[in-house]
């Protein structure tokens, strides 16, 4: 035998055990610890709901499902992070907003694609944010608070906890769209901002609806709407700033699970049937219930792909027009 | 008031001495323990490790076991601190000071348990402070805006000066080039990246942690090795473990207000208790017989630790009554009691009293199991000292790089740990002390990011600063203390004092 035909053979026989595998690992995945990287810092919601649902894996998979925190650069490192990694469905995202609608405009350039280098395999929570004052602040409804903006021009600002946030560009949003002056003033990280808003120092804030829901249960924050289409199930009685004036004004702090592209699709389909069936559990329920949303419809990878382009469209006008810019 | 405090009290002690409630106390406190102990493997990461082990417990005794590791590790934190001189802990970076002159003169023993002491008195007082003033204290902390906590880090910053023993002008320079380090990362108004050279890991800014860690511990393992093996002093002079009267009379005074200082800043949310031990010890160098300090003053080891313990206790303030967390670790407790359906704030001490008086107890309780499991263990660590450098070293620099490692998963940051111990090693050899240089980092940022806040809300305007009334107080505290530094008579006094 020639040293090409051994060459040959061998190559073959290689290629065969490797296709082997291949088949083998889409059909019992997983086999191995799962790893899910956060963007974030460990804490937030997303962190804690990324560490829900590892739990829920863990015990339907008998396989150890391990949270990594690799938070920077808004979350761009953390993403970057899975972006080149092996698409064999054993490192996962939990992308947000942020990593995937927001910072591509926001930042100029990013080290990776956020639609060519991901799969987007499931949406975990849509997050309703919610336009709170501080008591002091006389206006009791959106239509009141455009109002006292126009009439005292300077006097009102609102606090977020960074720039390039939800909080911001809603904030930003809402002046394009009512035409009215607001001085936005940045924070590191959401609980200070918070801290000033309660203190008066601020006067409003576009919050998480879970994070201000307390302070405003206690009377120390005036709720006057909510930052989504539709109303929160949290809470009903609240109208949204579409209905108050505003039409079509629509914001959501989202996050999902996704995975490296070209990742076997019997991997995504099983990934998204078990976490689908994980939100839709009852504990998994009331969490989402607490955080002022609900476990999403028609949750498949097709619809989150359809999901995340149209965000991002959306967001790169309101970071264009709000002329943030992080380079 | 106070029939409702014992009443509360009574509901709080009833569910923290639960036998469950007790185990997971002693577990999280044993935890904290070793993770405080371990350099660089801070609270932080194994609270997150540890959050889904809490879902299957009941709220009370997650909150009681993660509350346990935070405290658990205070108190381990300053055994490295004064080992080995490696701070842990953002708290313990001042024990290295004088814990670690006193362990190289034999006294590493009374060091460790006068820090034990410290923390025990601090906790219990901390602990009553919360049950019993929790609400108007959180209004307090609220008063804090933008313009009082930059007056606040001027006053900590002029106050920076006394912690050089050496040159004064070397301090200044010290803290200046602290305060650049504190600038690299995200500009958080224009959310620009300044000074990251386009590295996206600096863009979050230098941990403190890893500059703390190599300015102090690599550069002293460094500045050992180079000496070889002459130990002598460290071990055959060990003069007893336990404090002597004399250095229980002498820190009695720096302890209590230690503890007074730290239960006033750590109310408050914005890094108030990361200044509590820098604050106390620039404050007991102010006063008595200061010749002693950075050569094994034991009040300079009783004032901080108590003041780092008092500000960890009552940080929980914030925390508890307004649902605002003042540091990482506490935002993590948020997480932990969101996941268990609690939303932290105002309501939680009125819907869930078991919860909120629960875990004032058990902090007492977790705090008299510190102090009985710290005491013993104080011969087994000073015995530590006794391992050979080719053994001991290695390990330190292993835990070291895991811990830092643990820190946001990143291989970078132990490089920068490795840069940062070369550093410290150069100032070593230049006779420039690393502490100035720590102070102005945690302070550069936010001092900038308050200034630029305050100004923002004032619409330009720099008067707030004198004619809000606290920042203007503080700001003259400040004016007064560099008059005081400044004055002739005093910088003679203050050469004879400090000049090595």
């Amino acid at each position: 035998m020639s040293r090409w035909s051994r060459f040959t053979l061998r190559s073959i026989v290689a290629l065969m055990l490797a296709l082997g595998c291949t088949t083998a690992s889409a059909q019992s995945y997983p086999t191995k610890p799962i790893r899910l990287v956060v963007p974030y810092p460990a804490g937030g919601p997303l962190d804690i709901m990324a560490r829900a649902i590892g739990q829920k894996l863990t015990e339907a998979w008998n396989q150890p499902v391990l949270i990594d925190n690799r938070a920077g650069a808004g979350g761009n490192i953390g993403a970057d992070l899975v972006a080149k990694s092996a698409a064999d469905g054993y490192t996962l995202l939990m992308g947000a907003v942020a990593t995937h609608a927001i910072n591509p405009t926001l930042y100029g350039k990013i080290p990776y694609d956020p639609v060519k280098d991901f799969t987007p395999v499931a949406l975990v929570a849509q997050v309703p944010n919610i336009l709170v004052v501080n008591p002091s602040v006389p206006a009791r409804s959106v239509r009141e608070l455009i109002e006292l903006a126009r009439e005292r021009p300077g006097y009102l600002n609102y606090g977020s906890g960074s720039t390039g946030s939800t909080g911001h560009l809603a904030g930003e949003l809402f002046k394009t769209m009512a035409g009215v002056q607001m001085v936005h003033i940045p924070y590191k990280g959401g609980a200070p901002a918070m801290a000033d808003l309660l203190s008066g120092q601020v006067q409003l804030m576009f919050d998480n609806l879970a994070n201000a829901l307390p302070n405003v249960k206690a009377g120390r924050l005036r709720a006057l709407a909510v930052t989504t289409l539709a109303r929160a199930p949290a809470m009903p009685d609240l109208p949204t700033i579409a209905e108050s004036g505003l039409p079509g004004f629509d914001l959501t702090t989202w996050f999902g699970v996704m995975v490296p592209a070209g990742t076997p699709p019997e991997i995504v389909t099983r990934l998204n049937a078990e976490i689908v069936r994980a939100l839709n559990a009852t504990d998994m329920r009331e969490r989402l219930q607490k955080m002022g949303t609900e476990p999403p419809a028609n949750n498949t990878p097709e619809h989150f792909a359809a999901f995340i382009r149209t965000e991002a469209t959306k967001y790169a006008k309101v970071v264009k027009d709000s002329g943030a810019r992080v380079d | 008031m106070e029939f409702d405090l014992i009443h509360n009290l009574g509901i709080g002690f009833g569910v923290a001495l639960s036998w469950q409630n007790l185990m997971y106390c002693f577990f999280g406190v044993v935890l904290g323990t070793l993770i405080g102990v371990l350099p660089g493997i801070g609270p932080v990461a194994t609270i997150a490790m540890l959050l889904p082990v809490t879902f299957n417990l009941s709220p009370i005794s997650a909150l009681i076991m993660l509350a346990g590791i935070y405290y658990g590790a205070q108190y381990g934190g300053s055994t490295t601190a004064i080992l080995v001189n490696i701070p842990g802990e953002s708290s313990s970076v001042i024990t290295c000071l004088d814990g670690y002159a006193m362990a190289r003169q034999g006294r590493a023993g009374p060091a460790l348990a006068i820090a034990a002491i410290g923390s025990f008195f601090a906790g219990c007082v901390a602990t009553v402070v919360i049950a019993l003033f929790a609400p108007p204290l959180a209004e307090v902390a609220l008063k804090f805006g933008p313009a009082e906590y930059f007056s606040l880090m001027i006053l900590g910053l002029v106050g920076a000066t006394v912690l050089a023993h050496g040159s004064l002008v070397k301090a200044i320079a010290m803290t200046l080039l602290g305060l650049l380090l504190g600038l690299i990362g995200t500009d958080v108004n224009s959310g620009i990246a300044r000074f990251s050279f386009g590295l996206p890991e600096l863009s979050d800014g230098i941990g403190f942690v890893i500059v703390a860690m190599g300015v102090f511990g690599f550069a002293e393992i460094i500045t050992n090795l180079e000496q070889g093996e002459s130990r002598d002093v460290f071990v055959n002079k060990v003069t007893g473990l336990m404090p002597t009267w004399k250095d229980l009379k002498d820190s009695s005074g720096a302890i209590l207000r230690g503890t007074a200082l730290g239960s006033m800043l750590g109310i408050l949310p914005g890094g108030g208790a990361l200044l509590s031990s820098f604050a106390a010890y620039t404050l007991e160098k102010k006063i008595g017989d200061t010749s002693m300090f950075g050569k094994g003053e034991i009040r300079g080891v009783a004032a901080p630790e108590s003041a780092n313990n008092a500000g960890a206790q009552t940080s929980f303030i914030p925390l508890l009554t307004l649902g605002i967390p003042s540091n990482p670790v506490m935002a993590l407790m948020i997480g932990a009691m969101m996941i268990q359906g609690i939303a932290p704030g105002p309501q939680v001490m009125t819907e869930r009293p078991e919860l909120f008086w629960g875990m004032i107890a058990s902090m007492w309780i977790g705090n008299l199991m510190l102090v009985i499991l710290n005491l013993p263990l104080i011969g087994i660590w000073v015995k530590l000292l006794t391992v050979p450098y080719r053994l001991l070293y290695p390990s330190i620099l292993l835990f070291c790089c895991v811990g830092v490692y643990s820190l946001s998963n990143a291989p970078f940051d132990v490089m920068l740990t490795a840069v940062f111990g070369l550093l410290g090693y150069i100032f070593v050899k230049l006779e420039c002390e690393p502490a100035p240089l720590i102070l102005g980092f945690i302070l550069g940022p936010l001092m900038e990011e308050n200034l630029r806040r305050a100004m923002l809300l004032s619409r330009g305007d720099a008067t707030v600063f004198f004619t809000k009334p606290i920042s203007g107080v503080l700001l003259g505290m400040a004016i007064v203390l560099l008059l005081i530094t400044l004055a002739p008579t005093v910088r003679k006094t203050r050469e004879v004092a400090f000049q090595e």
